[in-house]
């Protein structure tokens, strides 16, 4: 057992949870942010992820597995920005409030936000497991014809 | 008596052994893909294929390494759901073959040891 392919693919779909919940905080994080000095106002984020790619070398190497489905864990493929509408609040003692007084907010989604992260959490920790189990059979392997 | 160190027994045990360390790998990658869009859960096909094998147990006939050699762990994706839609990872799901298949690797690994215990016996004259 090649073990060290185990663990990147599970460091693979922890580095893409930790991403989806950094950009949460960051979605968060600027919930109140007004449009900053060049007029743009910002946009929620969120982690497009897709199965990891193969990479060159990986073309020559088969061994057991199917050559179909390649075991590469997952990848970031895009981080998009969302096209939801800005949320217009009324604060007319604002700076950065129109002319009816209204301020426009990122509509950055509270909720959504956080079933994001703690989706994201479970995923992480999920692979966290993985990569232990991977360690136990690794170690456990050590003991062929050990003492009973 | 020498070819016997390397029976059928252990010949199963190494492809199990190798099942199970692929249908790790698979599980692993389908938790790092939990939260792809699109993506379906990947499956491994091993114990399907004793079939053969099986049969010969059943009628009392030994395990011909023959028998073993078409073997292999094949990964499936797993089937769309009654809708057409692909199916998605579900975690829990995940998780408990992943326990289920660590559990599964140390009762062969336990095998293969007691197996060749057996053959320290014979080597020790039985004298512990």
């Amino acid at each position: 057992m090649d073990y060290s392919q185990a663990f990147e693919i599970s460091a693979s779909g922890m580095t893409v949870e930790k991403l989806r919940i950094d950009l949460t905080a960051v979605n968060i994080a600027n919930m109140h942010t007004t449009a900053g000095a060049d007029g743009t106002l910002f946009r929620p984020l969120r982690v497009v992820s897709r199965p990891g790619a193969q990479n060159f070398a990986g073309l020559f190497e088969d061994g057991s597995e199917s050559s179909v489905y390649k075991l590469r864990g997952a990848q970031v493929f895009a981080v998009q920005e969302m096209t939801t509408a800005p949320r217009m609040v009324y604060e007319p003692g604002n700076p950065s409030a129109d002319a009816t007084g209204f301020v426009a907010l990122p509509g950055v989604d509270h909720v959504s936000e956080m079933v994001n992260l703690i989706a994201a959490l479970r995923a992480y920790e999920a692979n966290v497991v993985a990569m232990n189990a991977a360690k136990n059979m690794a170690v456990k392997a050590l003991e062929i014809g050990g003492n009973q | 008596m020498i070819q016997e160190i390397d029976t059928a027994t252990m010949g199963v045990l190494r492809l199990a052994l190798d099942a199970a360390s692929l249908r790790h790998r698979v599980i692993a990658h389908n938790i790092a893909n939990a939260n792809t869009e699109g993506f379906a859960p990947l499956r491994v096909n091993f114990e399907d294929q004793f079939d053969a094998v099986r049969s010969a147990i059943g009628q009392g006939q030994p395990i011909e390494r023959g028998l073993l050699d078409g073997l292999r762990p094949t990964i499936l994706q797993d089937a769309p759901l009654d809708g057409g839609a692909t199916a998605k990872v579900a975690l829990d799901m995940e998780v408990a073959r992943l326990a289920q298949n660590t559990v599964h690797y140390q009762a062969l690994l336990r095998g293969a040891t007691k197996h060749l215990s057996i053959l320290g016996i014979a080597v020790t004259e039985g004298k512990r």
